[in-house]
């Protein structure tokens, strides 16, 4: 029932959620010179300063792994998160005069967030299969194989448990505008203590496991053993990744259906 | 068709101090008023609604009159689905077309045109209804040579004709009205008064709110009186002048 509710609602707003993401598409790049190139630009920029940082300064090094591959993957999966997440938290205040107006089923706003940054997600992908495609020898040269099929499952669960937390933060936001600059101070925190820039096993042997409590850990690891590995992920990896994203999204749900009624006493 | 069975809306005055570190700071160092707080939040609570019953049927044009915090707007709220009633039930029966506050889905950034879907869209019309009523939509408005400049380069005058022309071109079941408002020029302010009372006696069901005791009168066949959250009375056109003669006391 509950379920059959949520589909008819998608069906009735999918219009709204279009038009919704369309909007953003148009807002973000349409006074900017390069536009739409940004979305690929940016992440190759990034893990170039990065890379560049890590090896030379830091003198990091990973034998026999391309690390420009394990740099981007890792990059690419915690930009949509910390994005669509920073971008979903703030999608009910901002949109208080309508829901003041008129009735909107208030999900859409937060949903539409991190279907927007999706799409963006999925335009990075360019540049990280160049990446695959242009970077390493010998050894750590990337082979595309037909384990890349499998690399979706891993986008799902970022996704679900994107929204999960989207929905969360915007319902804290409604009520505790503060939000916005500890999850900042937040999401730095999290970036280094997910390992996109270091390997899981530079941490010490007793500290690894406070390390995977991280969700997007699962996620990185799953994709970054696809791509890097050519290895079917584990069963274990696999189940945690499914069991953490639908946690967190079922959380979500339920905060946010708590929460609503009272949005519009505080916006 | 509306139903409004026992009503009420709570608000507590206290939202608006929104939770702070820097109140809860300070509040550590203030035990007694702390040990009020519970006390304070009783007797801050406020009724916007108090046992509201009503039954609008289908068809009819119902003003709601009243002063200023009498609980008309949040009665339109209520109807609308925006605000649930702390206590009570509301069935609507219909789709309803709210007259929202002119403009308030547009992104400047946008074309009038790509707007008028966004617009549409908010305002829950489909695809196809706003394609086959595009065209009727910039004539209303008329900003024909206008349709692709981003609205953020128009005067308000030309962001309310077009906020106003995508508003009503809607024939809808139950229509919310908070004020008859005379958008743009002098010229537009008649064409789209015209217009908003052409909708409202076309037959639908409607709710509407004035201070305007004269179009009230005009328009409605059903008329409310509110007043501190209650329903004073409910009757014809006579309300309005016993609502008149209270307000001259």
């Amino acid at each position: 029932m509950f379920f059959r509710n949520i589909i008819l609602n998608l069906k009735k707003y999918s219009f709204l959620l279009n038009q919704l993401i369309s909007r953003d598409f148009k807002v973000k790049y349409k006074r900017s010179v390069l536009g739409v190139i940004w979305s690929l630009l940016h992440p190759l920029l990034m893990m170039t300063v990065i890379a560049i940082v890590f090896s030379n300064v830091f003198k990091f090094s990973m034998p026999n792994v391309n690390y420009l591959v394990y740099l981007m993957i890792g990059l690419t999966f915690f930009n949509y998160f910390s994005e669509a997440t920073n971008n979903a938290m703030g999608s009910i205040t901002s949109n208080a005069a309508l829901l003041g107006k008129l009735y909107i089923p208030k999900y859409i706003f937060p949903l539409s967030k991190c279907l927007f940054v999706g799409i963006n997600f999925l335009f990075t992908l360019i540049p990280l299969y160049l990446v695959i495609l242009f970077s390493g020898s010998g050894e750590t040269k990337c082979v595309i194989t037909v384990l890349h099929f499998l690399l979706p499952y891993a986008f799902m669960c970022l996704f679900v448990f994107t929204l999960g937390i989207g929905l969360i933060l915007s319902s804290i936001a409604v009520f505790f505008r503060d939000i916005f600059y500890i999850y900042s101070i937040l999401t730095t925190i999290w970036m280094y203590f997910t390992p996109i820039m270091y390997d899981l096993n530079a941490i010490p042997q007793g500290l690894q496991f406070v390390f995977k409590f991280n969700p997007l850990y699962w996620f990185i690891d799953f994709a970054r053993q696809i791509i890097l590995y050519n290895q079917v992920p584990s069963t274990n990896c696999t189940l945690y990744c499914f069991i953490s994203a639908f946690a967190i999204l079922f959380l979500g749900v339920i905060i946010f259906r708590k929460t609503q009624n009272k949005f519009i006493y505080y916006l | 068709m509306i139903t409004l069975e026992n009503v009420s809306i709570k608000f507590n005055l206290d939202i608006e101090k929104n939770f702070s570190f820097k109140q809860l700071f300070i509040s550590l160092f203030d035990i007694k008023k702390y040990k009020n707080r519970k006390e304070t939040k009783k007797k801050n609570d406020f009724y916007a609604l108090k046992d509201i019953n009503l039954h609008i049927p289908k068809g009819s044009v119902v003003g709601l009159i009243g002063a200023n915090g009498a609980g008309k707007s949040t009665l339109l709220k209520t109807v609308v689905g925006v605000m649930k009633p702390t206590t009570g039930r509301v069935v609507v029966e219909g789709a309803i077309s709210p007259m929202i506050e002119l403009g308030a889905g547009f992104d400047v950034e946008l074309t009038a045109r790509e707007n008028i879907y966004l617009n549409g869209a908010i305002l829950g019309y489909s695809k196809d209804f706003i394609n086959s009523k595009f065209d009727e939509i910039v004539d209303f408005s008329e900003l024909h040579e206008f349709i692709d400049v981003p609205i953020r380069n128009f005067s308000s005058g030309m962001v309310a004709r077009l906020a106003f022309s995508i508003a009503t071109i809607v024939e809808p079941e139950i229509l919310i009205v908070d004020e008859i408002l005379g958008v743009g020029d002098l010229n537009f302010q008649q064409k789209s008064e015209n217009k908003m009372i052409q909708m409202i006696t076309g037959g639908t069901t409607v709710l509407y709110v004035s201070h305007s005791l004269e179009s009230i009168k005009k328009l409605c066949d059903t008329i409310v009186w509110l007043d501190k959250g209650r329903i004073i009375k409910i009757g014809g056109k006579e309300v309005c002048d016993e609502y008149k003669l209270k307000m001259s006391e």
